[in-house]
């Protein structure tokens, strides 16, 4: 019972780590239909910010996360800017061609610039814990928890409230009477590309605070996003939330009790489930 | 301007006809396709970095004597960016485009399982320090040779060592990543664990590249088990021990396949690497003389200096895969694929990474030393001989410890 509840537990927690790294991949893919191939390499560039701030400069990880994410969101508005608003309204194939281009130069410039070596952020409280219990809380996973929470509510809000939030939304809904009503689409599209990679660079920071960072992760992490924002829905960031933790839930207790081989297939058997039973993802408005 | 250009042209291409050879025998050259780039090329280097140095160090020593004549041996590297299908392409394209003489291995055993089928069929011998796993040297293959020690073996000097320590650890999970060298581990260790007495009390298969691992040390710790072997790779050990802090999970000790010996490893987890146990089949000892390098501590230090970061046991291996060939091609005195195969078939030399003899399957064997890492260091704590230092055991639980947190790189 305490083994199930611990479990559970790792599932939930692992589920806000992974609602970190979709909200940036699910928040592009929903406004600018770009299904971003070179998210994982942005939450690796993130990572790697994170440790050169902790490790050349004493910043903690957690107290540079507006460094990281205000630089990232800077690339992500250049990278909209100059290349991906010439493809935006091609169709998504070209996008999904120029991501994995994006995706590949990150990849091998990380190599030459920060060598193959494994990097770690590994402040001293990094592997505190609490315990409640028979149930131990691992802290720097449980505040990047809350921090996902607060994010993706942040995310809500913004989208709901804010005049540039609605306008993303608008844009996303119709372009043409969102265009009508004075809204300057490129500049909107940088901006919404910009925050999905500010978040990237904040799910990078938190990575690397509780796992490994090398230049190669990209792609599997882009895998991941990707099922997740498939789980949850596109349409609102709370389906991300949903989508992580159902999938860190379900992965944690296939690795429990049916084997340690199976936590990908488990998370890519929900994701066909989803697909089927309803496609437009969990919290996603059925068509 | 562009005929300036092309009479500049001429006239180089005309003195470079015109210069004399310095060599008077062709270069013997040796093929490779390594991991540059991709998932694995933080190992991938240590083989291009050995190969390049060992070839180098022969070559400033007078080259290889094939005959009466002195040849230079010279390198043609691929980079596999960690593909295998790529790997075998790469190695094809060596033996039947490139026409090299004789080939080096690649990192990984997954790797050498798949290449050395080129090896086998252009009958071009193969000596490859990357591959330890048992089933690349049980097909009976006649061009391939491997200079790791078994897989199967890599815990064995470590299971000896579990039976000596006091309290004895009773209880034993098993890890291991599902690709073709960890799995030979497994296969390897468990009649050990069984010979030795102790119970495997988890035996469990995860995938790799595996990122996850709260749910194996949560079984760990409601199990109780005292002492934890993983066979895996370096990412997933590191998340591993990080994961294995944060949820407190202590066990007496746990050891590893690899990582351990890496600077690389050290540098990343700080002191949370402290008393995590591995296995070498190489230290560089000033025992170990080498013809080339004087002794591998010589060794160690002149590619320290060059390559600014420590060489492990893979960095030894690939070296002494060079010198196998230059070896052999001298004993053989040709430099005919099926003459040199039956030299290396038959080299008995003293390397800087030991005795270079290959068992008839084609594989070396040398004994693993347990290391352990202490205040960031590698001890060796038992080797073939017994104790070598004192290992530092039972583990002490986590919030028990001296210092935590990263070291600076």
């Amino acid at each position: 019972m305490a083994l199930l509840a611990q479990v559970l537990l790792n599932g939930v927690l692992l589920g806000g780590l992974y609602a970190i790294m979709a909200l940036g991949l699910a928040l592009v893919w929903g406004v600018l239909n770009i299904v971003n191939l070179a998210h994982g390499a942005f939450i690796m560039l993130g990572g790697y910010l994170a440790w050169h701030l902790f490790t050349d400069l004493g910043i903690d990880p957690f107290l540079g996360l507006p460094i990281t994410a205000v630089a990232m969101f800077a690339l992500g508005y250049v990278v909209q800017r100059g290349l991906l608003n010439f493809v935006v309204r091609a169709p998504m194939f070209n996008t999904l061609l120029i991501t994995f281009g994006i995706e590949v130069v990150i990849t091998y410039l990380a190599q030459l610039a920060f060598s193959a070596d494994f990097r770690t952020i590994n402040p001293g409280y990094a592997g505190n814990n609490v315990k409640l219990g028979s149930v131990i809380i691992p802290e720097v996973r449980f505040i990047a928890f809350a921090v996902a929470i607060v994010l993706t509510l942040g995310m809500w809000i913004f989208l709901l409230k804010t005049r540039l939030g609605r306008a993303i939304r608008a844009t996303a809904q119709n372009l043409v009477a969102a265009r009508l009503y004075g809204v300057e689409p490129r500049h909107l599209y940088a901006m919404t590309f910009g925050i999905g990679i500010g978040l990237a660079g904040i799910a990078g920071s938190l990575y690397g605070a509780v796992s490994q960072i090398n230049p190669y992760i990209g792609a599997a992490l882009t895998a991941k996003c990707f099922a997740i924002s498939i789980i949850g829905g596109l349409d609102n960031p709370l389906g991300v939330i949903v989508g992580g933790i159902v999938l860190g839930v379900i992965e944690s207790l296939a690795l429990l009790y049916v084997g340690a081989t199976f936590g990908d297939v488990a998370s890519f058997c929900v994701l066909v489930a989803v697909l089927i039973i309803r496609p437009s993802g969990l919290l996603g408005r059925t068509a | 301007m562009l005929r300036i250009g092309a009479s500049v042209a001429g006239c180089l291409l005309f003195a470079s006809v015109l210069a004399p050879s310095v060599s008077s025998a062709a270069d013997i050259t040796l093929g490779a396709s390594v991991q540059l780039t991709g998932p694995l090329a933080n190992t991938g280097r240590y083989y291009k970095d050995a190969y390049e140095f060992a070839v180098d160090q022969i070559n400033k020593k007078g080259g290889v004597k094939v005959g009466n004549q002195q040849s230079n041996l010279s390198l043609k590297i691929y980079d596999n960016q960690s593909d295998v299908n790529l790997s075998v392409r790469q190695y094809t394209q060596l033996v039947s485009q490139d026409k090299v003489d004789f080939l080096l291995g690649p990192f990984a055993s997954n790797f050498a399982l798949a290449d050395s089928a080129v090896s086998e069929k252009y009958k071009i011998p193969m000596v490859q320090g990357g591959g330890a796993s048992d089933q690349i040297f049980s097909r009976k293959f006649k061009y391939i040779f491997g200079t790791l020690a078994p897989a199967s073996d890599y815990f064995g000097s470590t299971v000896t060592m579990m039976t000596k320590l006091k309290p004895e650890p009773k209880n034993v999970a098993l890890l291991y990543a599902d690709d073709a060298f960890d799995v030979s581990v497994a296969t390897g260790t468990r009649p050990l664990l069984k010979k030795a007495g102790l119970t495997i009390a988890l035996d469990e298969r995860y995938s790799s590249n595996a990122t996850d691992f709260n749910s194996l040390l949560s079984r760990i710790r409601s199990a109780n088990i005292d002492a934890v072997l993983v066979a895996g790779h370096e990412t997933e050990i590191l998340n591993f021990i990080r994961q294995a802090k944060s949820l407190s999970v202590s066990p007496k000790m746990y050891s590893f396949t690899v990582g351990v010996p890496s600077a690389d490893f050290r540098n990343a987890l700080g002191a949370d690497a402290d008393y995590a146990f591995g296995m070498t089949a190489w230290l560089p000892s000033s025992a170990l003389k080498d013809q080339w390098f004087g002794d591998a501590a010589q060794f160690a230090q002149a590619y320290k200096a060059k390559f600014g970061y420590e060489p492990d046991y893979h960095a030894a291996s690939a070296a002494a895969d060079v010198e196998a060939f230059a070896q052999a091609i001298e004993n053989a005195g040709t430099t005919d694929p099926q003459k040199v195969r039956d030299a290396v078939a038959k080299l008995n030399f003293e390397s800087l990474y030991g005795t270079i003899a290959f068992a008839p399957n084609g594989q070396i064997n040398l004994p693993q030393t347990v290391i352990q890492i202490q205040g960031n260091q590698v001890v060796p704590v038992y080797g073939k001989n017994g104790f070598i230092q004192q290992p530092k055991y039972p583990m002490p639980p986590w919030n028990e410890r001296v210092a935590s947190g990263s070291a600076k790189p």
